[in-house]
């Protein structure tokens, strides 16, 4: 499938080999449109026992559990777990924040090729796969599906995802929360330069649409260092004013906002139970991704 | 405050250079593209003056420390001696006041002022440099030049003299200095005690001096390091009059001297006074409640057969150890010899008589009388006047004459006197001359008066009481008039001199132009002026045929044209010094006693006010001490500069360490 199509920079086949046997799952009950290997809210056909409950006129007499007549005289259904698929709904920020790399890598390529990965594996294993790219309003959206034809399609709207505008995702998030279907595994990949207070009412947005929320907080290793020797100016790649500083003189305060900002923004994901991955775009995507999907295998999803 | 190097001064732009710095790097700033400007904004809103202000507190550590360097190599002085202009003098002239007074010690002190103007000149020149040095010592005010410092102050010029100083004489011989060798910035240190005898403040030569300093090309700047502080408890000794007289017992030496002390001092106190008479010892102990005492007619016996000598008269250790002795010689005194050559009688019987009365009844008077034609045979070398009166001597005479004035002795001129039928013989000669000055002609008239004289030296000078001669008695009836270099001591109305003297090196040429005869003057009538004007000149003769001479320090350096052989008196002076050194010496067979003079034992220093009147328009500087100071009038305080530089870097090391901040966790 993969090969018939052009190489795709952000696409890795050694690490999509070595990260195929992983499944992607979710922690909560998916609401799916096909048979798949997630839970759902609903009750199904799967061979897992869910529960029993009395009979109501109109319930299939083929779900009836004899046996259980027969102990208590009373009549019982006799109900299973169902499987579906999920709709990953991958949401990458292509604001001009995310234009920023110093280790050969921008924050943007790097969500490229942890969304192009997900993507794929989300369609390995039958679960639908979507995109939108967020900036100062949604730049493109493509619905999740679940074909592989639409993988391509979303390979080529990463491809063509420019680091433009500035971000407003809080908004965004807000108007995706609203306008996506419930139960949806939703995958932030954002530098998340937000105040932590908007994105509170955001993630708690999502959750009360029951959304399985991760989020991969991209930064640079600069940003996080800030060890600069010269005077630098600093140009806003969201379109703000410049600012010139001397790197020595501001370095301790810079740290202390940041601090201040990453602690708030951990309250923040802990309380509304986001699952948050900080990530230094100077780590192995591979390694990233594969703690992901073990951390979510082990969870075994929302059951 | 002064800089020794302050042409390094013109490195101060350089203070500029960590504000330049900065700006540079200002400038070179890098460009980055940023995402996380959120917290960029927030670190610049938070402490964002006290940022700014460790960056400029930054900034001015780094100028201070540059300004600290510069300031430490440019070697800066605690005082402003040098001006601001500062820098190495291209001369440096000294005028070193070594009278006895500078012999004054403080109270418990080891050091003279001297020794401390020394040391304290000798560290503070040192210290500031200059091309050339010179000396001008206060002893003989002649101008030495010296390679180096070290050698000014090794120098005998600058050790202590029995001289008095005279301030005025050596200000003068700086600017001919100044004014002969033409030499760049010059530095000009006076050193004194501020004696009014020595600065002799009221003299008109201080105007003179000052306006030739004012028109001099260079600079010329002036510090004077001054020890005014009297001493409270110093006493003087001075000998006023000493004589050999022969008594029916024996022979015996009359003394009469002097105590000195500050005025105003009443309590009592007894002063052992010791007497040293050819070696032999004796005390006399003088009980002194005022500020003076004098003692009278102290008589001490000496050997019969010994005609001459010497003594000394000394008082115990005091705050000033160069006014407790004093020397003097004594001799028989030589007969008072007077020849009189003359063609008037009428004339030359008043000459007669006034030469033969001695004023010292014990001392015999001889005149010898002659004619002109037999003066080529008289013996002159036992007379010490001779009054001359008539034509002028010419030829061998003349060179016999002058012979006579080279050895010591004095001729007093008197004009021919105009015959019967008005005819004056010998006057109107341009060939009949005697050094230089020739009669020019003669004036008749009825009544002719003084009207002015020297009152204040030589033949005409007030009596020692301070009363006048009554010069303006006297009356002439005709007189001669004079031509030739002369300097007169006594003017007639009408400008023409009644009494002048031509200058020669030794000896003494005096020419009366009014006749001793009655019938043209009434200075015979009169007789004081006439009598003691011939004893006196008589005196300065006599002086000459003396086996003795009482001397004044430093008053004439010329009479030791003949080596000297000290008989008494400080160790360790030199030889050429000794016309300046309180002493007894011998030499061309005579014995003379070397003092310092009467204005040494005043104590008197001049006012603030005064000193500024004196160096009125001058650029002068004036330094305080006192004898024993330790300080120094120069101080060096690099060190402080490079200490300001030191702390300024470690300021600005502080400032700039960047602050522990804890290790980041891990991003992922």
């Amino acid at each position: 499938m993969i090969t018939e199509r052009k190489p795709r920079s952000f696409l890795d086949s050694g690490v999509l080999a070595r990260l195929g046997g992983l499944p992607l799952m979710s922690r909560r009950p998916m609401l799916g449109q096909v048979s798949g290997r997630h839970a759902s809210p609903h009750r199904g056909a799967s061979v897992e026992f869910a529960e029993y409950r009395k009979y109501v006129p109109g319930d299939d007499l083929r779900r009836l559990d004899w046996r259980a007549y027969g102990r208590t005289d009373r009549y019982y259904i006799k109900e299973f777990e169902a499987d579906t698929n999920l709709r990953c709904c991958l949401i990458v920020d292509t604001s001009g924040s995310m234009d920023v790399g110093s280790v050969g890598i921008t924050k943007l390529e790097y969500a490229r090729r942890i969304a192009a990965t997900l993507g794929y594996l989300a369609v390995q294993q039958g679960d639908a796969i979507g995109l939108t790219c967020v900036a100062n309003g949604i730049v493109n959206n493509v619905p999740a599906r679940r074909n592989a034809a639409h993988l391509s399609n979303v390979f080529d709207v990463l491809e063509q995802a420019k680091p433009v505008g500035e971000t407003k995702l809080d908004e965004i998030l807000h108007e995706i929360a609203e306008t996506t279907r419930q139960r949806a595994l939703i995958v932030i990949l954002s530098d998340l330069f937000v105040e932590p207070a908007s994105l509170r009412s955001c993630f708690e947005h999502l959750r009360f649409r029951k959304h399985d929320v991760a989020a991969f907080h991209l930064l640079d290793p600069e940003e996080f260092s800030f060890a600069f020797q010269r005077p630098t100016r600093f140009i806003d790649l969201e379109g703000g004013p410049a600012i010139f500083a001397e790197p020595s003189e501001i370095a301790d305060r810079y740290h202390r906002a940041l601090k201040t900002y990453l602690e708030d923004l951990k309250k923040v994901v802990l309380e509304t139970g986001v699952d948050y991955r900080r990530v230094s775009i100077d780590s192995p995507f591979e390694n990233i991704l594969t703690q992901f999907l073990v951390d979510r295998a082990r969870g075994n999803g929302g059951r | 405050m002064s800089f020794l190097q302050p042409w390094l001064l013109l490195g101060l732009p350089l203070l500029l250079l960590p504000i330049i710095i900065h700006l540079i790097n200002q400038w070179r700033y890098q460009t980055k593209k940023w995402g996380a400007m959120m917290f960029l904004l927030a670190a610049n809103r938070m402490s964002r003056g006290y940022a700014k202000i460790r960056q400029y507190l930054i900034l001015a550590a780094r100028c201070a420390a540059i300004a600290g360097l510069i300031f430490a190599v440019s070697r800066p002085l605690a005082s402003g001696l040098l001006g601001f202009s500062g820098g190495k003098a291209d001369t440096t002239i000294i005028l070193l006041d070594r009278s006895p007074s500078m012999q004054d010690r403080s109270q418990g002190g080891a050091e003279s002022k001297l020794d401390t103007a020394r040391r304290q000149l000798r560290q503070s020149l040192q210290t500031i440099g200059s091309n050339r040095w010179v000396l001008i010592d206060g002893a003989t005010n002649k101008p030495q030049e010296f390679e180096d410092v070290q050698d000014v102050f090794d120098s005998p010029s600058t050790f202590t003299s029995s001289a008095s100083s005279d301030l005025p004489a050596m200000m003068q011989s700086a600017v001919e200095y100044l004014q002969n060798n033409k030499p760049g910035q010059t530095e000009v240190w006076i050193c004194s005690d501020l004696r009014e005898a020595d600065w002799n403040a009221s003299s008109s030569q201080w105007s003179a001096v000052r306006d030739a300093f004012s028109k001099l090309p260079q600079t010329v700047r002036f510090h004077l390091l001054a020890y005014p502080d009297r001493v409270p408890e110093n006493l003087a000794v001075r000998v006023t009059d000493v004589s050999r007289e022969q008594s029916e017992t024996g022979s015996e030496l009359v003394l009469s001297l002097m105590l000195n002390r500050e005025e105003g001092k009443t309590e009592s106190k007894t002063v052992p006074i010791q007497f040293e008479v050819n070696g032999a010892r004796s005390e006399l102990s003088v009980e002194m409640t005022g500020s003076t005492v004098e003692v009278k007619n102290h008589r001490v016996s000496i050997d019969q057969n010994q005609p001459r000598g010497w003594g000394r008269v000394s008082i115990p250790s005091d705050a000033n150890n160069a006014d407790n002795d004093f020397y003097f010689v004594f001799d028989l005194p030589p007969p008072r010899r007077t020849i009189v050559i003359g063609e008037d009688a009428d004339a030359t019987r008043p000459l007669e008589l006034a030469a033969s009365i001695s004023p010292d009844p014990r001392v015999e008077a001889i005149v010898d009388r002659f004619t002109i034609d037999q003066a080529s045979s008289i013996d002159w070398d036992d007379s010490g006047l001779i009054l001359w009166q008539g034509r002028l001597p010419t030829d061998s005479l003349a060179k016999s004459l002058t012979g006579f004035l080279k050895r010591g002795g004095s001729i007093l001129f008197f004009p021919p006197t105009p015959n019967d039928s008005g005819n004056v013989n010998g006057i109107g000669e341009t060939s009949n001359e005697f050094a230089g000055i020739r009669w020019s002609g003669w004036k008749a008239s009825e009544k002719t008066m003084v009207e002015n004289w020297r009152g204040d030296q030589d033949l005409l000078a007030a009596t020692r009481s301070g009363a006048s001669l009554p010069v303006g008695q006297v009356e002439l009836k005709g007189h001669a008039t004079l031509s030739g270099e002369l300097v007169s001591l006594a003017s007639l109305s009408g400008g023409d001199a009644l009494l002048a003297k031509s200058p020669t090196e030794q000896g003494g040429v005096y020419f009366f132009t009014a006749s001793t005869s009655p019938k043209f003057s009434n200075l015979a009538r009169g007789g004081i002026v006439l009598y003691v004007a011939i004893q006196r000149a008589l005196d300065k003769g006599l002086v000459s045929l003396s086996n003795t001479r009482a001397m004044v320090a430093g008053a004439d350096e010329e009479e030791q044209r003949e080596p000297w052989r000290k008989v008494a008196g400080p160790t360790e002076i030199l030889s050429t010094e000794y016309a300046l050194q309180g002493g007894v010496y011998e030499g061309n067979e005579r014995l003379i006693s070397v003092n310092r003079s009467m204005q040494e034992d005043q104590n008197g220093v001049v006012e603030e006010g005064q000193l500024g009147e004196l160096f009125r328009g001058l650029d002068l500087h004036r330094v305080e001490s006192k004898a024993g100071s330790t300080s120094s009038i120069v101080r060096e305080v690099w060190r402080l500069f490079l200490i300001c530089m030191i702390v300024a870097m470690i300021a600005e090391a502080a400032m700039c360490l960047p602050k522990i901040v804890k290790r980041q966790g891990a991003l992922a």
